[in-house]
């Protein structure tokens, strides 16, 4: 269970956020919603433990995550705007080095059947810098499955993808969630999923 | 274990992307190289005066072909967030520091041992004198990787001026110089003790770079 307590940030002296609350716990899904610019990702990076709140403090199963983050980390998948994979590494390298970066338990097979359900299965020997820009975040998104973490925290996670891949997100969602796990993301576009709280910002 | 695992997985990957991307490290050969025969040229036909200078012609280019390689640490990893999924993958920054020192070592300065005895015939340096120059060059290298990558992690946080990268490690390289620079014509005493003085330099920036880079990466993250 995440608890985010009071939270306050300002960047430059301008302050961006102001008494946030909010608490998720197993099997719910918090839907972050604002308009540009107005803090969400920031909100994220706060959650994550990257910038340090001004105020206010965030627990995950009641342990401060800035005291404790290695601990937090380990259930955490955190999917940036940017891609994180390598352009000069093909996307079979890529995601080889993301399993065994965090010990993925996923077999080898598997790997392969989320890369056809993705269709990049055609470019497994391409390098990332040669794919566009849906694929490379679809291939960012298969880190959902293969680090296998129980709380997933997403910024714009259905930015540039076709329809066909937006259904099989928001389906990996819906497993995620029936199997006991959490989700925050951001996004301007509502998926139509059970258990959604809408935050507005 | 786990940690184990993805140290393994961390340094197969900067290996890889540093031989997909082999022409930024011939370049910086190259320049290496090239500018030894600049000095050669600019000396002129006079030998002697050149092999008083040739050793001292060495350090400075080597010194100058590392400010070229500041970016090869952290920045790239740094722009794409990458050095958040390392550390949320468990390991701290200062181990993925350490990596990428060992990492940059053996990429840029290893093949250093096959340039220097090319650029010491261009020199006209002695035989026997290049095995003092590489044991002075295995000790300093590493002393001048640390500072590189520190001024690399520095520049995490100024996001316009690369040159004051460059700045930095001149002047930290300044005692490197000093030591490693006149070994050869010592007597067989003074060698030692200097070499003595070059691993405490040495020991000293293997201790304290990862303590500095992290911190100025966790900074630099903040302000990004």
């Amino acid at each position: 269970m995440l608890l985010a307590n009071n939270i306050r940030f300002n960047r430059n002296n301008i302050n961006i956020l102001k008494n946030i609350s909010l608490s998720i716990s197993s099997k719910k899904i918090i839907h972050l919603k604002g308009d540009n610019g107005i803090g969400k990702t920031t909100l994220l990076k706060i959650l994550t433990n990257i910038l340090k709140p001004e105020q206010g403090e965030i627990f995950w199963n009641g342990q401060n995550i800035n005291k404790n983050p290695t601990k937090y980390y380990k259930d955490l998948t955190f999917i940036m705007d940017r891609k994180t994979s390598n352009e000069y590494l093909s996307v079979k390298e890529n995601i080889l080095f993301w399993h065994k970066l965090c010990s993925s338990k996923i077999k080898k097979r598997e790997i392969e059947s989320i890369l056809s359900l993705l269709s990049l299965d055609q470019y497994t020997d391409t390098p990332v810098g040669n794919l566009s820009y849906g694929e490379v975040k679809k291939l960012e998104l298969s880190r959902l499955i293969i680090e296998q973490k129980k709380l997933w925290i997403l910024d714009e996670p259905y930015i540039g993808l076709d329809n066909l891949s937006m259904d099989l997100v928001t389906q990996t969602i819906t497993n995620h969630i029936k199997l006991g796990g959490m989700l925050i993301f951001t996004s301007h576009f509502s998926p139509k999923i059970n258990n959604m709280e809408t935050f507005e910002l | 274990m786990y940690i184990l695992n993805s140290i393994l997985a961390l340094s197969k990957r900067e290996l890889k992307i540093n031989y997909r991307n082999f022409s930024d490290i011939l370049s910086i050969f190259l320049f290496f190289l090239l500018g030894i025969l600049i000095f050669v040229f600019s000396v002129g036909p006079n030998t002697e005066i050149l092999n008083q200078i040739s050793i001292s012609i060495i350090w400075t280019l080597i010194l100058l072909s590392n400010t070229l390689s500041i970016r090869k640490f952290f920045q790239d990893d740094f722009d794409d967030n990458n050095l958040i999924l390392f550390h949320m993958s468990g390991l701290s920054y200062e181990l993925i520091v350490l990596v990428k020192i060992i990492i940059v070592w053996v990429c840029l300065q290893l093949p250093f041992f096959i340039i220097i005895p090319i650029a010491s015939i261009l020199l006209n340096i002695e035989f026997q004198n290049l095995k003092i120059i590489f044991l002075s060059f295995l000790i300093g290298s590493t002393i001048i990787t640390c500072i590189t990558a520190i001024s690399g992690s520095m520049n995490l946080l100024n996001k316009k001026n690369f040159a004051v990268g460059g700045l930095i490690i001149m002047i930290f390289s300044i005692p490197v110089i000093i030591f490693a620079v006149n070994l050869v014509s010592e007597s067989n005493d003074i060698i030692r003790a200097q070499i003595n003085i070059l691993l405490g330099i040495m020991l000293f920036f293997l201790s304290i770079t990862p303590w500095v880079c992290s911190i100025c990466i966790k900074f630099g993250l903040q302000n990004k």
